[in-house]
Formats: C-alpha cells, sequence, structure tokens
C-alpha cells in the first residue's frame, strides 16, 4: 500500500500546509508532484527530508542539460557487453591453446542482456514500492526531456532498452515523485498537466522567523529581528536578484559566531552582506539606499 | 454534475478540461474532499499550472461555487461583503449565536473566510493537537454527540460525520447547491450554511469560539486577489516591464539543444589499438546547445525611443542566462547598403560584410516599419530581399499595433518581403515557433 499519510514536516524541515496538502494529494492520486518557486523556498528538501522521515528509499535525480531519457530510466552497456562477449572469444582461444588462467566476466553472462541494463533512478524507484523519486530542476534539461517523461508517467511503466523487460508499477505502490523547476524555460503543457503542481509563495516574517530557529536556535530574538527587518526591506527595494532564505541562513550563520550584541551592530552595518547580494548593480543599489541612512534601520529595531 | 466547470473555468483564461474533472472524480473518490476549502486546494492542484493562474482561479472559484463576484480591482473583503452568499451566511449565524452581531465586518469576513478555507487537515491537526478525539472510530461522534463533552468535541463530531459522506452523496449535494445557487432567493449559501459540505454545519466554530488549524487558505485567497504578481501577464499588450519574462520564455525557444550519446570512432579505434585489438566502443556524450543571434534595431526617429529600452532589456536578460553568441546592429527606418554597429550611428558596416555572417543566425529586425514611401527604393529592398534569402531565420517584430499595419504603406510592402510580427509576447511566441519550423 502506498504511503499516503499526512505528512507535516519533520523537526528539521517546516513544511507549509499548502504543500503538505498538495504533496498528500499527489501522493493519494499517484501523480508527480511539479513545486515551482524561488530559488531557497526549500523544493528540493521536501522529499529528500519525508523519505528521510519515514524512513523510505530515495532516488534522485539531477537534471543537467545533457539529461535524457536513457540516463534516467535506463540504458544499455554496450562497452561491457562487447567486453564480455570478446574476453570469451579470448576465453574460448586460450583453452584451445592449453591455458589455464581466463579472463573474468565479473559473472555476467552475455546470453542475459538484463545484466546489461543499467537502471536509472526511474527505474530502480519503480520497482521499489513505496519509494521517493526526486526528479531535480527539470527546467534545465533539454526541451525534449519533459516530453520524454510523459509515457512513463501516465502508464506507469518503462521499457528497458535491448532486454525489453517491462519495469511497471500498481497504483498502489507507485513511488512519491517530486519534481522540482526554478521556471527558467516553460514547461511543455501536456506534461504540466500529468503533475499536481504547487507554487511555494515566498515565506512571510513569521514563517522566516521559524525557518530559521529550526535552523539557528540559538540566535538571540533580538539578532534575528534585525536580521529579518533588512533582510525583507532588501527584498522590496526591487533588487535584480532578491535575497532568498538560504542566503539568509548563511548570512546568520557568519553573525552568529559574534556575541548577540556586536551581531545586531554587524547587521546593521550590513558586514557581510556580499552573502545576500550577489551582483554589482545590486549592491551599488544597496548602498545608495540602505547605507546612506542608517539611522532609519536603528530607529525601527529599536522600535521593535 | 460540475459538467459546465471546465466552460466556466476557461472564461477565467484557465486550462480546464474533462481531464480537470477526471482528476477531481478520483480525488473525490480517494476521499481528499470533504470541506470546501479541500475542494479549492484540489481544483488549485489541478487547474493551476503557474502562479500567474492564480488569481483568476481563486477568482474563478469564488464565483462557480460561492456565486460570489470579484470584480477587477475588487478586493476579497469587499466582494464578499456585497454577495448575497455572505448576506445568507450571516443571516444564518447571527441567528444561531446572536452575540456575532456585536463584531465587526472585519472579523466577520474572517471567520466567513475561515470557514471557506477549512481544510480537513486543519481538523486533523486539532484532533491530533489536542488528543480529544479518538480517530480510529467514527461512530463515537454519532453516540457522544450530545453529551456532556468539550464544546470543541462538537466541532470535531460533525467533521466525523462528513469524513462519512460517501462520494454520491457529496456529489449529490453539490448538485443540489449548485441548482440552488441559479435559484434568486436561496443564494449561494447552502455551501457554507447548514446544508453545504461545511464540517461545522451547525455554527458549531463560531458557538464554541475554537479556531481550527491555520487560516492559510483564507490569507493567500485575499493576497492573491488583486496583486499583480497573481494575474497572466498580457500576452497581447506590448512588449513592456511587466510581461518581459513572458517574453523572455517564449524567447527561449530558439534555443537549440540536444543531449546524445555518439560512438566516438577516432577513440575506439586508437584504444582498440592498443588493447591489443580489443575494440570497445567509446561513447562520446554530444551536447548542442546553439543560439545564434542578431538583433537589426531600428533606433532612429522618436516613434522607436520608447521600444528600444525594452528590447534591449529583454535580449540583454537572454544574454545573461544563456551567455551565447548576440549581435546587435542599428538602423534608421530602413537597411540600405550599411547598418551600424554601434548606436550613436557612427560606425558602419557593408550589407556585403553584412551578410557573410553564418546563415544560421536567427535574425529579429525590430521596427515600426513606417518610413515615407520613397526610403523604400530598389536599394533598400534588394537589401531586405537578400537578407531574408541568406538568413533561413529572419523576422520582423513590429512595435506598432496589427490594426495599424494595413493602414501603412511601407508596413505593407515589408510585410511582403519579410514575416512580420507584433511587439509581443505571443507576436514573438509565434515568431519562435515558425522559426523552428521552418528548421525542420
Amino acid at each position: 500500500m502506498a504511503e499516503t499519510s499526512f505528512w507535516t514536516g519533520s523537526p528539521k524541515y517546516l513544511c507549509n500546509k499548502d504543500l503538505a496538502q498538495a504533496f498528500h494529494m499527489s501522493r493519494t492520486l499517484g501523480m508527480p508532484l511539479l513545486i515551482e518557486g524561488e530559488p531557497g523556498t526549500g523544493k528540493t528538501e521536501l522529499p529528500i527530508q519525508y523519505a528521510e522521515a519515514l524512513g523510505l528509499e530515495l532516488f534522485v535525480y539531477p537534471v543537467g542539460s545533457k539529461s535524457n531519457v536513457e540516463q534516467f530510466v535506463g540504458r544499455f552497456d554496450h562497452v561491457k557487453y562487447l567486453r564480455d562477449s570478446q574476453i570469451e572469444i579470448l576465453n574460448a582461444q586460450r583453452s584451445e591453446k592449453g591455458l589455464e588462467t581466463k579472463l573474468s566476466t565479473g559473472g555476467r553472462d552475455t546470453e542475459k542482456l538484463e545484466t546489461y541494463v543499467m537502471k536509472g533512478p526511474a527505474a530502480r524507484a519503480f520497482s521499489t514500492p513505496n519509494s521517493v523519486l526526486l526528479i531535480d530542476e527539470i527546467d534545465k534539461a533539454p526541451r525534449e526531456f519533459p516530453n520524454d517523461l510523459l509515457y512513463a508517467l501516465s502508464h506507469r511503466k518503462f521499457i528497458m532498452p535491448e532486454s525489453g523487460e517491462v519495469v511497471s508499477v500498481s497504483e498502489e505502490n507507485m513511488p512519491a515523485i517530486v519534481i522540482t523547476s526554478n521556471r527558467e524555460q516553460e514547461l511543455p503543457t501536456a506534461f504540466k498537466g500529468r503533475c499536481i503542481y504547487h507554487y511555494i509563495h515566498f515565506p512571510e516574517a513569521d514563517t522566516m522567523r521559524e525557518i530559521i530557529s529550526k535552523h539557528h536556535p540559538k540566535v538571540e530574538d533580538e539578532v534575528v529581528d534585525v536580521a529579518l527587518d533588512i533582510f525583507y526591506h532588501l527584498r522590496n527595494i526591487g533588487l535584480e536578484r532578491a535575497p532568498t532564505t538560504r542566503e539568509m541562513l548563511n548570512w546568520l550563520k557568519y553573525v552568529k559566531t559574534f556575541s548577540s550584541k556586536e551581531a545586531i551592530d554587524k547587521i546593521q552595518k550590513l558586514e557581510g552582506i556580499g552573502v545576500l547580494i550577489k551582483t554589482q548593480t545590486d549592491l551599488e543599489k544597496v548602498q545608495k539606499k540602505i547605507l546612506s541612512n542608517p539611522k532609519d534601520f536603528k530607529k525601527r529595531s529599536t522600535n521593535n | 454534475m460540475l459538467e459546465n466547470l471546465p466552460h466556466k473555468f476557461r472564461e477565467y483564461g484557465l486550462d480546464a478540461d474533462v481531464r480537470t474533472l477526471l482528476v477531481l472524480r478520483k480525488a473525490m473518490q480517494k476521499g481528499l474532499v470533504k470541506t470546501l476549502g479541500d475542494l479549492y486546494n484540489v481544483l488549485k492542484g489541478i487547474v493551476v499550472k503557474e502562479p500567474s493562474m492564480l488569481g483568476p482561479y481563486t477568482r474563478a472559484y469564488y464565483q462557480y461555487f460561492l456565486n460570489i463576484d470579484i470584480q477587477n480591482g475588487d478586493r476579497l473583503d469587499d466582494a464578499i461583503e456585497r454577495s448575497e452568499t455572505f448576506q445568507n451566511w450571516l443571516e444564518d449565524v447571527f441567528e444561531k449565536d446572536p452575540k456575532l452581531r456585536e463584531l465587526d465586518m472585519e472579523e466577520l469576513v474572517n471567520m466567513f473566510l475561515d470557514q471557506v478555507h477549512l481544510t480537513t487537515y486543519d481538523i486533523k491537526e486539532v484532533i491530533s493537537g489536542k488528543d480529544i478525539f479518538d480517530k480510529d472510530d467514527p461512530s463515537l461522534s454519532d453516540d457522544d454527540a450530545s453529551s456532556d463533552l468539550g464544546p470543541s468535541k462538537n466541532v470535531l463530531d460533525e467533521m466525523a460525520d462528513y469524513s462519512d459522506l460517501s462520494l454520491e452523496e457529496l456529489l449529490e449535494r453539490m448538485e443540489e447547491v449548485l441548482k440552488n445557487q441559479k435559484g434568486k432567493h436561496t443564494g449561494g449559501s447552502h455551501w457554507i450554511g447548514t446544508g453545504g459540505i461545511s464540517p461545522y454545519g451547525h455554527g458549531g466554530a463560531a458557538k464554541n469560539g475554537i479556531r481550527v488549524g491555520g487560516t492559510g487558505g483564507g490569507k493567500m485567497a485575499r493576497r492573491v486577489i488583486g496583486d499583480r504578481n497573481y494575474y497572466p501577464v498580457d500576452l497581447d499588450s506590448l512588449l513592456n516591464d511587466n510581461n518581459v519574462d513572458a517574453a523572455l520564455a517564449s524567447l527561449n525557444g530558439i534555443i537549440e539543444d540536444s543531449a546524445h550519446d555518439k560512438l566516438d570512432v577516432e577513440n575506439t579505434i586508437k584504444k582498440g589499438l592498443k588493447r591489443g585489438g580489443l575494440f570497445i566502443p567509446e561513447l562520446q556524450n554530444i551536447k548542442e546547445e546553439k543560439l545564434q543571434v542578431m538583433l537589426l534595431i531600428d533606433n532612429g526617429g522618436y516613434s522607436m525611443s520608447g521600444y528600444i529600452r525594452i528590447v534591449q532589456e529583454l535580449f540583454r536578460k537572454m544574454k545573461t542566462r544563456f551567455a551565447h553568441d548576440l549581435k546587435v546592429f542599428y538602423f534608421h527606418n530602413i537597411i540600405y547598403d550599411e547598418i551600424y554597429t554601434d548606436a550613436k550611428r557612427t560606425k558602419s558596416m557593408s550589407i556585403k560584410r553584412f551578410l557573410k555572417h553564418d546563415p544560421n543566425y536567427k535574425v529579429f529586425i525590430i521596427g515600426d516599419a513606417a518610413m515615407s514611401p520613397y526610403e523604400l527604393n530598389k536599394w533598400s529592398i534588394e537589401t531586405l530581399q537578400a537578407m531574408d534569402k541568406k538568413f533561413k531565420n529572419l523576422v520582423w517584430l513590429n512595435p506598432e499595433p496589427y490594426r495599424y499595419w494595413a493602414s501603412t504603406y511601407s508596413t505593407q510592402v515589408i510585410r511582403k518581403l519579410v514575416d512580420m510580427y507584433q511587439l509581443t509576447p505571443r507576436g514573438i511566441e509565434k515568431a519562435v515557433k515558425d522559426m523552428n519550423r521552418k528548421v525542420i
């Protein structure tokens, strides 16, 4: 029976209710969950933490610009196959000459084609009931990749190359499939139609506070207050590349090495801002808009 | 039952079809839809495929299921306050608990939203949080409903009742409600009132003053309505700061990329010989990604000045993302025998030289194509023809609204020579699609 209980996150991972519900829905319906959202909002973390919390096996396929369905599903290892068949000839010749030593094929049998099929994460996930399959950053893939997945996704079935072995999974044992995308390119409509879609909104201040407390429980509230204040201000002044959750956490990692008072001081002076701001034009903008009137910030943070 | 849902949702620009209904039906069979809030979330997962569809979806949902009409620029709160559905709901809750009359409108709207967006999961949270309900024994709820357990218990009992609803009952009830909505007097209040599928049924929550779970759904709906970020960009409006990203997305289509393995013959032979004749095929992972773009921008007259910045922004963004071969040239009105390589039009390049570029370049000419008839002479026409012949993928993007094209003589002539599209995200998308088709 598929794992379809409602999962709301773990001590390490704060799973927003909407996301939890969409994830639950996708597992119950046996459809993949397509998550989009700004970088650093925890898209990839969801399946990883879910698998860890429930002790399920996780298969990850990081998509890159060279990805193709062969890598994802399975490919026939022609090199090994050829090597082994040549070794067989060689061994036959050797025994003819009365030589004892033989080369080994590593227990593989050239008669059995399936031993030369290297199963990709998809085929392995489909043959492991109740596993979790993460297809990370599908928007990085060549255009044809999502379309090539359509068949497998709607039929829950893969056909292995050469051996013709069929890897299929019943709806009950369907792995939980999570696909993430940063929206760098539009995915085909037909592909989206076969997924449950969820867009992760950027967390608001109170959620962010909870996320921070999960990662840096020891940082004092005052420090977090000041940091959050600046963080959301930075996100609002229209930067080319707004800082994300991940960067906020890194920033706090840096300032938490100091005492609270020092830390607040450092935050207000925007020390280590390079963690948050990643382009030259943004940096100039920040300097113009924030560093030129730092009093504004002190006032606000003491009011809190 | 619900068969007109795809049709109605399509009116809001949403992708809804028979499959939407099939998936929704399956979700109901699997017990995912027990409250109105569940229905909102489940349908959202099926219908909404990008963030810009969230706003229209929320509007369509409120209109279809709650009979609440949200006008352009309306706030959700105002639309709710105005609606008959809400008025009926108010009557209902006031009748049950007159004390509620003391609340101000905002609180009442919040209550209403909480009920609309209440999901099964909110209730489960309370169950587990308060440890007062034995999940595994739904029959308990029926027997104990009248006993003297705490007030929060009652709410949960009712919830249990609704959980047991069979699909048929649920569908029946929904159908009834939809019918009632069309009648003038009943309004849409049934969805939330006693006859609806709301687990609150008899107004338990309000009476007992319990806040069940989070109110994320209501908050989200409120944020989504009227927020520009959650509306689809107008693909037919001229390129501007808001839709430049949509245009970028369609421009991505001009990148040709593919990944495949190829037998590396040379390496196979070389290594095979070293192995003493044991030839093992060496594979080469070939990744092809090609983007060669030339931009020819008319930065002459005043008529074009408004668009140049945005066009450059568009292609600059594309370049920073993909770091490919992008060349920009400038001209004034039309191209004769030379073209300029700088925006000030001081350094020129002869057309002869220009035509020596790789024919695989994709060429975008951006200009309004409006000029005096005499500017379209033998040279300019020949140049255009030569360029169109040389570059298989050459299009003209025109910022002028389409309806003016017919009345401009020069536009008419140029259109006959090269493919012309409007400088809108949709126009660019079309241009890119046609370009890709030509290659094949």
